[in-house]
């Protein structure tokens, strides 16, 4: 690791301890979560070059399983995770096999048609899921705690959720990662060197459906429900927004649109009559203004910031 | 389930599938030649629809009128969208301008709310069209055959001026060979504004046929959006003549199917969207990849 | 001490004989013994005010809340509860999860007391569970789903307004006994549709009636088409009707039902769900004579009909039901924490559970005890043509009242163990 990838780090934990001392603890849990949901959504599109508009699925598919397995079972809620990342996996191998044979808009289409069927298919299997209603009063379970109050489960939640964002770190930083880089920058050239890149792009989008399984589950058991809205197309839509604010490729980026998106929805919710315009302008601004994504824009700003400091500080000293 | 039943049920497909066509028929030239993938079309559709509202409730202006011009006033107001926002993205990742008219459609549908509240507005059908003529053992509303004979005449209308215009060939050559148009020397960006403009006066054209049958409400386009993406996807993104025929031909499906089960209508789609991908990635009637 | 629960038990009675009344007195009454916790009231609403049900709740049920406090106050003195009162509010856009989480800012960073309001069942089921969990109170008025009272139920929640079986119970036995015998309904793929099939199936047979058929209609309707539906009612020929479609899709079908000319057929029109804003978007000459159930019209008396000029005056519009709903939800909480001298929400609770009341929205009220289902008349009422009403909001007149005991789920369906 780099130094400052370390120092990023230890931000990054330092403010998923202190978020929901800033904020309220479950509106520091969506956030974690999302964020979580959005880098999994970065690492197919930023690294990988694939823009997954149905990563609904896995995240609806997790957050089912985990609650359905929670609230039949009364399973520990790191174990009824285990059940929604399973899931997710399974149904990502299928849906990624065959959509990693197409490319640009046509994958992102391939894959928002396979999300909406799972919506479907969910809504009418009404006797399992609760169709419109959806799962409610699932029970957050830890032998030895009580996780009555979110901000408890949210502390509990926070070491599966850290080793969510490391996974993807790790996933972009090896060998594997530079591989799928390079596919996305020239897939012939990355074919011709050997690598078989269909397989490469297959892993990935199982592992990134994992992930977003894992950020599912977590997000149906703390919010004690699992509801359609999971699986809605919009859910998908959000991701891919919050990656794009933030910035795509930078994982960390993806975690700021979170923060951004979910934020404003949350404050528009108490204070404007009109979310969707604010929300329709800030995304049309970003896109012209800030292409690159907020994340990058302020790193070039700190960058610059940084610069003239030390040229300030160079000058003085001489 | 009698024969009758079942061809009444075509029809009502038929009706269905006029509203597809016109709406990717709209999609599909837009994105043929501006490569933009516009996600407020389901918002410019409901825009047709308000504005044929407006017109008779503010000035008296009855529907057929409307139908001339609600689609172009709408069509204006692309024009300005084109100039003002998509016009600083072409030559970027489609991402881009996905996202951007994606924020347009979040953008109109809260401002027609604000305006005039979620409920919806009454539209009445226009009395020539308001009786209904015997189909069989069934009697069938007029206005339905209307809006079937109305979009195949629309359609096979955009089919001759791009085959047989200068509009129509630039249109053509910059859906299928983008680059070697240019290369041409033909100044396809001149084109790109008035083609933008007649794929979203199309959609309202499809809001203005919508009106009388329809909830006018302003979120009326925010799922059928994406029931238009995957009649474009299986008609293929950039093919004309694939996005009218996909569209009669998903609703008819659509239709049909759900004669045997009303609650699969949905699934029906999106699985022949993934069918098509998969064995026909072009789309039934693409002749490559356009993306 | 003992004379201190006397007299707050004094006053509760004086200021439940008020309450009775229409809550518009001038007079304030002598401030009762009240002690707040936190030194402050706060009555959170969340409800939807920018989608589908912006209309029939939102924004303007936020105002209702606030005209029934300044109300209170006009009646008993600024020092009504002893205590300032705050009304909050945040709009969650029908997504359970922003619900979710928003109740609990408001529990647990705002110190709301209660929070009122909430369309859309999985939004209101899920803050019916973060109610129980911080144990504070919650009353539903907007949802219609029956498993608040039921499989969700729980100490801290109750259920103001209607939910499915009230709607069955009085549109399915009048059309049935008065207009025809033989249904086929079509209802939304979801769970509110379903309910609301399950609950007219029972009564329309309950009263004699047979149910033809029934088809269900995809969920969502992207294509907001319903003909095959339509034409299929054209082949079957059933005297009536059901649609438990809602909203925006409602607005559809009886659009189309018009188109196909059902009607002429002599295919009646019976309706599960219909807001004053349905009759709004489809046009009140289009939906006259449609017969439907409610808990509240606001011309149907001069108490309702106060109200309703004072919200006009304050909004610019006739309130629905739910607005009315609010107000008076609000109203009964407040007289529940002056009896109960306390806003504490176990002694609210209890000063509510078992509690008879009328005022002007709720009529021979009984909060049932056992599952929190608010017990009361309620309305048959029909659309009459645009000839016949006074003014712009004028839609429907009363036939009849359906009494709270055949409105209400008998106990034993309900399956609450709170």
């Amino acid at each position: 690791m780099r130094r400052r990838d370390i120092a990023l780090l230890v931000v990054g934990i330092g403010i998923a301890l202190l978020l929901p001392r800033v904020l309220y603890s479950a509106l520091a849990l969506r956030i974690v979560l999302w964020a979580l949901f959005a880098v999994s959504v970065d690492l197919l599109l930023g690294y990988g070059g694939m823009l997954s508009f149905g990563h609904a699925a896995f995240w609806g598919a997790g957050g089912y399983a985990a609650a359905l397995l929670a609230k039949a079972y009364e399973l520990p809620f790191p174990v009824a995770t285990l059940g929604g990342i399973g899931l997710a996996m399974a149904l990502a191998t299928p849906i990624g096999y065959l959509a990693i044979r197409r490319r640009g808009i046509y994958f992102a289409m391939v894959t928002l048609a396979f999300a909406q069927m799972l919506f479907y298919v969910v809504n009418e299997l009404r006797d399992l899921t609760g169709g419109e209603n959806g799962v409610q009063g699932v029970p957050r379970i830890l032998p030895g705690m009580s996780l009555g109050r979110t901000s408890d489960f949210y502390y509990a939640s926070l070491p599966l959720v850290l080793i969510g964002f490391f996974v993807a770190y790790r996933i972009v930083h090896s060998p594997f990662g530079h591989v799928l880089v390079s596919i996305r920058d020239n897939e012939a050239r990355a074919q011709a060197l050997g690598y078989p890149t269909q397989r490469y792009k297959l892993i990935a989008f199982v592992l990134s459906g994992g992930i977003a399984g894992l950020a599912g589950s977590l997000y149906a058991i703390g919010n004690s429900f699992a509801s359609l809205e999971l699986l809605h197309w919009t859910t998908s839509g959000n991701a891919v927004l919050m990656t794009v604010l933030g910035g795509m490729g930078t994982l960390w980026g993806a975690g700021v649109g979170a923060a951004i998106v979910l934020l404003l929805e949350d404050s528009l919710s108490s204070v404007t009559e009109a979310p969707g315009i604010v929300t329709g302008a800030i995304l049309i601004g970003i896109v012209l203004g800030f292409r690159r994504g907020l994340a990058t824009a302020l790193q070039r700003a700190a960058v610059l910031v940084w610069a003239r400091l030390r040229a300030i500080g160079a000058a003085r000293q001489a | 389930m009698d024969l009758g039943y079942v061809s009444v049920q075509l029809f009502n497909g038929l009706v269905n599938g006029a509203f597809y066509a016109l709406l990717s028929l709209g999609l599909a030239i837009i994105f043929g030649v501006l490569r933009v993938v516009n996600f407020a079309h389901g918002a410019v559709y409901m825009l047709g629809a308000f504005a044929a509202y407006l017109l008779l409730q503010q000035f008296g202006i009855g529907f057929w009128p409307a139908l001339v011009l609600a689609p172009i006033g709408v069509a204006l107001l692309g024009i300005v969208v084109e100039r003002l926002l998509l016009r600083r993205l072409y030559g970027l990742d489609p991402l881009y301008n996905f996202l951007v008219t994606f924020g347009l459609a979040l953008f109109l549908q809260d401002a027609m709310r604000l305006r005039f509240g979620i409920q919806g507005q009454p539209y009445p059908t226009p009395d020539e069209l308001s009786a209904s003529v015997l189909l069989g053992p069934v009697s069938y509303p007029l206005y339905r055959l209307f809006v079937i004979a109305f979009s195949l005449l629309v359609c096979v209308a955009s089919w001759y001026v791009i085959e047989r215009t200068r509009l129509g060939m630039v249109v053509r050559a910059a859906t299928e060979r983008a680059e070697l148009t240019r290369a041409l020397g033909i100044d396809v960006d001149r084109w790109v504004t008035a083609v933008f403009a007649i794929g979203i006066g199309l959609a309202a054209l499809a809001g203005v046929l919508a009106a009388p049958m329809r909830n006018v409400a302003p979120l009326m386009g925010s799922e059928l959006i994406i029931l238009t993406f995957a009649v474009v996807v299986i008609g293929g993104l950039g093919s004309i003549v694939g996005a009218v025929t996909a569209g009669f031909l998903i609703g008819v499906l659509a239709s049909l199917g759900a004669v045997f089960n009303p609650a699969f209508e949905n699934v029906i789609v999106f699985a022949l969207m993934a069918v098509v991908l998969l064995l026909r990635p072009a789309g039934l009637f693409g002749s490559r990849e356009a993306a | 001490m003992k004379r201190v629960l006397a007299l707050a038990m004094i006053a509760a009675v004086v200021a439940a004989a008020c309450g009775a009344a229409a809550p518009s007195g001038g007079a304030s009454a002598s401030p009762a013994q009240v002690k707040l916790n936190d030194g402050k009231l706060v009555i959170g609403v969340i409800n939807d005010q920018s989608l589908v049900y912006a209309d029939l709740s939102g924004k303007n049920a936020v105002e209702a809340v606030k005209m029934a406090v300044e109300d209170f106050k006009a009646k008993y003195g600024d020092n009504a509860l002893g205590a300032p009162i705050e009304v909050i509010t945040a709009d969650h856009q029908n997504k359970p999860d922003l619900a979710s989480s928003k109740a609990q800012e408001f529990y647990e960073r705002n110190n709301a007391d209660i929070i009122l309001d909430v369309p859309t069942s999985s939004a209101a089921l899920a803050i019916a569970k973060v109610a129980n969990d911080e144990k504070k109170l919650y009353i539903n008025i907007t949802a219609a789903t029956t498993d608040l009272t039921g499989v969700s139920c729980n100490k801290y929640t109750f259920h103001y307004a209607y939910d499915t079986y009230m709607l069955a119970a009085g549109t399915g036995k009048w059309v049935t006994e008065n207009l025809g015998k033989q249904w086929y309904i079509i209802y939304p793929n979801y769970a509110f549709g379903q309910d609301m099939e399950k609950s007219f199936r029972g009564a329309v047979t309950k009263f004699g009636g047979t149910v033809i058929q029934s088809d269900g209609s995809p969920f969502p309707n992207t294509s907001g088409d319903f003909s095959q539906l339509l034409v299929k009612a054209g082949q079957l020929k059933p005297q009536i009707l059901g649609v438990m479609q809602a909203g925006g899709d409602l607005v559809n079908v009886v659009k189309q039902y018009n188109q196909f000319k059902l009607g002429d057929q002599g295919i009646k029109l019976a309706i599960g769900l219909l807001f004053d804003t349905d009759i709004t978007a489809i046009g009140q000459d289009q939906m006259a004579g449609v017969v439907y159930t409610t808990p509240w019209v606001w011309s149907m008396d001069d108490q309702s009909k106060q109200f309703a000029d004072k919200f006009l005056k304050r909004t610019g519009i006739r309130p629905t039901f739910a607005h009315a709903g609010n107000y008076s939800a609000a109203w009964q909480y407040m007289e529940a924490i002056r009896r109960a001298g306390t806003d504490d929400a176990d002694a609210v609770v209890k000063q509510l559970e078992g509690y008879k009341f009328s005022d002007f929205f709720i009529r021979n009220g009984n909060i049932r005890a056992e599952d929190h289902w608010v017990m009361h008349d309620a309305l048959l009422a029909q659309v009459k043509p645009a000839s016949e009403a006074k003014e712009k909001f004028d839609y429907s007149k009363v036939l009849g009242t359906i009494p709270a005991e055949t409105a209400s789920r008998p106990l034993a369906d309900a399956g609450c163990k709170k």
